[in-house]
Formats: C-alpha cells, sequence, structure tokens
C-alpha cells in the first residue's frame, strides 16, 4: 500500500461516520407529523401511541396518534371533516379542521406525492 | 505523484459534489379563501420563494374579500343591486371574472351555474359552517326553481352589469378558487418563479417541474383513506376534483353534500367524484362540478362542450370512467377497480 493509497482510505474511513450522521435517515417516511395551529408548527413522533389536546380558534381539538398514524378524534367544529378525513399515515396526506384553524400533515424524508388533490 | 493527483481530484470533486445544493422545495400553508392553501415553491434561493408566497398570501386576500358570497364583500354588495333591479358599475377585472363564468356556464349547458346563489344559501351552504337541522323543503326549492335563475339572466358590458331575473345571485363558490389559483400563479411567475405547486383545499394548479422530475400529485380516494390514483404534471397544468365528501351534512340517515343540481335543486347524486385536468384553474374548477352533475351519462357530451380531454368520473360503485387521454396517464393506485373509457372527450 502506498502513502496515497493510506490517505485515501483513511478519508474513505473518516467519510463514511460523517455521511451516517448527516445523510442517514433510516425508513422515516411517514413517522412524524407537522401539526399546524393558527400560524405556529409543531412536528410530533408517530412512533408512540399518545393522544394530544390542542386549543385552537374555536375550541379543544383531540388528535390521536397510534401505531404509526394520526387522526382527529374529536373537533369543536359541526361539519366534523376532519374527523372523516380518518386516519393518515403516509408522507403528505393531511387533514385540517378550518374551523378551529388546526391542520395535521404526515411528514417524510421523500414524500410519495408532492401534492393531495380531493 | 499520479496517484497523489488522482487522490486529490476525487477529495476536490467529492467535497464540489457536497457544496452544490440542488434548488429545494419551499412550502407554506396559509389558512385562506375559507381553506387551507398549500404553496409550493422549487427555487434556489428561499428569500426569493419567500417573498413571492407573500405575494401571493396578499393576491389571495383581496380575492377572498372580493368575492366572498355570505359575508359583506363587493360580490354580496352586486347581488344587492340585482336582486333591486339595479344596474351595477363594474370594473375591467370584474367584467373579466364575470364574463369567463359567464361563457363556462353557456359551455356546460348552465350545469355550472353560478347563478344559483339563493338556492346554495337555502341549502345552507352560505356559511363556514352548515348549521345543524333539515334540509330545505321542496316548496322552498320548488319556489326557487319556478324562477329558472341563470348566467342567461346577466347583460354584461365593459362598465355596466344588469340582471333581467331578481332571482339571480352570484355564488363563484365552483370557479372562485379556480380563478384564485390562477392570479395566485401568474403573481408567482411575475416574480420569476418557474417550478410551482398552489394547491387551495386540495385543487390545484402546477407550473415547471420538481427539479429532474415532474410534480407527482395523489389523487385522493373519494371512499376511503389513501389516494385512488396518481397523475404526473407536465408544464402547466391543473387538476381539479369535485366530490360529494367535500362538504355536507347529515340528516334523518341521510348525507346531503353541497353540490347543488340547478335543474333540481338537489344535490347531484349519479358521480361521487369528478377529476379534470385543464391547464387553466378556472376552468378546471367549473368544469369539474359541472361534469358531477351532468353524471354517468351526460358527461362526455358537456365535456366536449367545454373543450375539456381529461376526466374521470367514478360514481358509487367505484366504476371508474375516463377519456382515452386521461386514461394513457393517470395511474390507478387501487386493484380491482372497473374503468371504462368513454370517446375521446373533447
Amino acid at each position: 500500500m502506498t502513502r496515497a493509497d493510506y490517505y485515501v482510505v483513511l478519508f474513505a474511513a473518516l467519510l463514511l461516520p460523517y455521511l451516517y450522521l448527516t445523510q442517514w435517515t433510516g425508513d422515516e417516511a411517514g413517522i412524524t407529523a407537522s401539526i399546524m395551529n393558527g400560524d405556529k408548527t409543531t412536528q410530533v413522533s408517530l412512533a408512540h401511541d399518545h393522544t394530544l389536546e390542542i386549543d385552537g380558534a374555536l375550541g379543544t381539538s383531540i388528535i390521536e396518534i397510534e401505531e404509526g398514524k394520526i387522526h382527529f378524534a374529536a373537533s369543536p367544529c359541526l361539519g366534523k371533516q376532519c374527523i372523516h378525513s380518518g386516519w393518515l399515515q403516509h408522507a403528505g396526506e393531511f387533514a385540517a379542521c378550518l374551523p378551529n384553524r388546526i391542520s395535521i400533515a404526515v411528514l417524510g424524508e421523500e414524500p410519495r406525492f408532492d401534492s393531495i388533490n380531493f | 505523484m499520479r496517484r497523489w493527483r488522482l487522490s486529490l481530484l476525487l477529495i476536490t470533486t467529492l467535497g464540489l459534489t457536497a457544496c452544490s445544493e440542488p434548488p429545494q422545495v419551499y412550502r407554506a400553508k396559509l389558512f385562506t379563501l375559507g381553506t387551507l392553501v398549500d404553496v409550493s415553491v422549487l427555487h434556489q434561493d428561499e428569500a426569493t420563494a419567500q417573498q413571492a408566497v407573500e405575494v401571493v398570501e396578499t393576491e389571495l386576500a383581496v380575492i377572498n374579500t372580493q368575492w366572498h358570497a355570505w359575508r359583506d364583500s363587493p360580490l354580496t354588495e352586486i347581488n344587492r343591486q340585482l336582486a333591486n333591479g339595479k344596474t351595477v358599475m363594474i370594473d375591467a377585472a370584474t367584467y373579466r371574472f364575470i364574463q369567463q363564468a359567464q361563457s363556462l356556464a353557456a359551455n356546460s349547458n348552465q350545469l355550472f351555474n353560478p347563478a344559483i346563489g339563493s338556492l346554495v344559501a337555502l341549502w345552507g351552504f352560505h356559511s363556514d359552517e352548515r348549521p345543524e337541522g333539515a334540509p330545505p323543503t321542496k316548496d322552498k326549492i320548488d319556489t326557487l326553481l319556478k324562477q329558472r335563475p341563470s348566467m342567461t339572466n346577466i347583460t354584461l358590458t365593459e362598465s355596466t352589469l344588469t340582471s333581467n331575473n331578481p332571482a339571480a345571485q352570484f355564488d363563484f363558490g365552483a370557479f372562485g378558487k379556480g380563478y384564485a389559483i390562477d392570479q395566485a400563479i401568474e403573481r408567482l411567475k411575475a416574480s420569476g418563479i418557474e417550478n410551482a405547486i398552489v394547491n387551495a383545499g386540495g385543487d390545484l394548479r402546477a407550473i415547471g417541474s420538481k427539479g429532474e422530475h415532474p410534480w407527482r400529485i395523489g389523487v385522493r380516494h373519494p371512499t376511503a383513506s389513501g389516494v385512488i390514483a396518481s397523475i404526473e404534471t407536465s408544464g402547466d397544468e391543473s387538476v381539479f376534483t369535485s366530490g360529494n365528501y367535500e362538504r355536507f351534512f347529515d340528516f334523518d340517515g341521510k348525507r346531503y353534500h353541497h353540490i347543488i343540481d340547478p335543474r333540481s335543486g338537489y344535490p347531484a347524486n349519479d358521480a361521487i367524484s369528478v377529476t379534470v385536468i385543464h391547464q387553466n384553474a378556472a376552468t378546471a374548477d367549473a368544469a369539474a362540478t359541472a361534469l358531477f352533475i351532468a353524471g354517468t351519462k351526460q358527461w362526455p357530451q358537456i365535456a366536449q362542450q367545454m373543450d375539456i380531454d381529461e376526466v374521470m368520473l367514478i360514481d358509487e360503485n367505484l366504476t371508474i370512467y375516463m377519456t382515452t387521454k386521461m386514461a394513457q396517464r393517470i395511474h390507478i393506485e387501487i386493484d380491482a377497480a372497473q374503468i371504462e373509457i368513454i370517446g375521446d372527450g373533447a
């Protein structure tokens, strides 16, 4: 092994952990979601089952997270269309309670779709 | 020495690759037009993208104020004056807006009928949230229907608007969102944005591409979660869907949705969703509504009249009807779908 080979191997050995830390995302598609409440956006993990109570413009929306999925379980709106949107699990899917100004969207490193038409 | 140079070249190349970041998609969500508007802009410079989105936000707020059908707005003032038989003075933008709507209504045999605002209000859909309660009585619906409000009642000049039917009241719910998206895209283009999607409550127009790949659009399943079909847009295209699941209420175990058939006065009940692709968003918006009302028998004729050649209609049995052009490009994502290809549309 020449000196040049040694440096190339060393460089590659250093590059690997760097790439792992900065680029590796694992299979993250669909395991986090963003919740928009008015102008404020927060991110939540879908990895653990839990329930969130979020106070919006109209009242409290209850958002459930279960087995990597998220949905509106309850909302103070009359139409309940946010609830009818059902469970979301794929990156890019979203549902909104417009009267309460709360929306949820599943995030992913590379969502399958850039936009959803409905 | 040669190996040293090779190693140096390799390292430099890796370094340069890491430095040349591709353009990123900047996303903004706006609560406006009575819905959630999602703007995606692909641009190298986030500040430019953000500035362009701010221009769009301002434009959409102006349109929302101008054309709101039930809050006090210039449109409700126009409706008041028309109901009183008065001549309304209008500006150039209003003239173009109503002229386009009138032309689309004529081509759709008045199935897209933005003059049935009174009927839509009677059904309770002139509110952010429909109050709970029964649907309107048949007598009330028939009384309105007998007056036959339509865009043919409207006489339009570049500066005036008159109506020979006081029952003709504008509601541009099946057109205004498309018009707003068209204006938003024009503002983005004027700001130097060439690649973007403006999605207002599920209806969208996409320009350019996402770098080397086209924009990928999922069409939501009308009766289940997930998508029923996917489309890759090309150049400058709008994708609009009218569905019975968008705005509705349940009463005594029956569902009533917001797409009212101007012939019967009741929600159209043949299709459950219609998806239209067309360059112009306002046209796609009006066409999706007209074809939904036209239903499984009449939609090919109305599509041809409206010059729409990419249509997908789904009925309650989940049978999918499509034009040949739509069938050639759409990807159906569900198994065992029954698909009927109907003619060539336009």
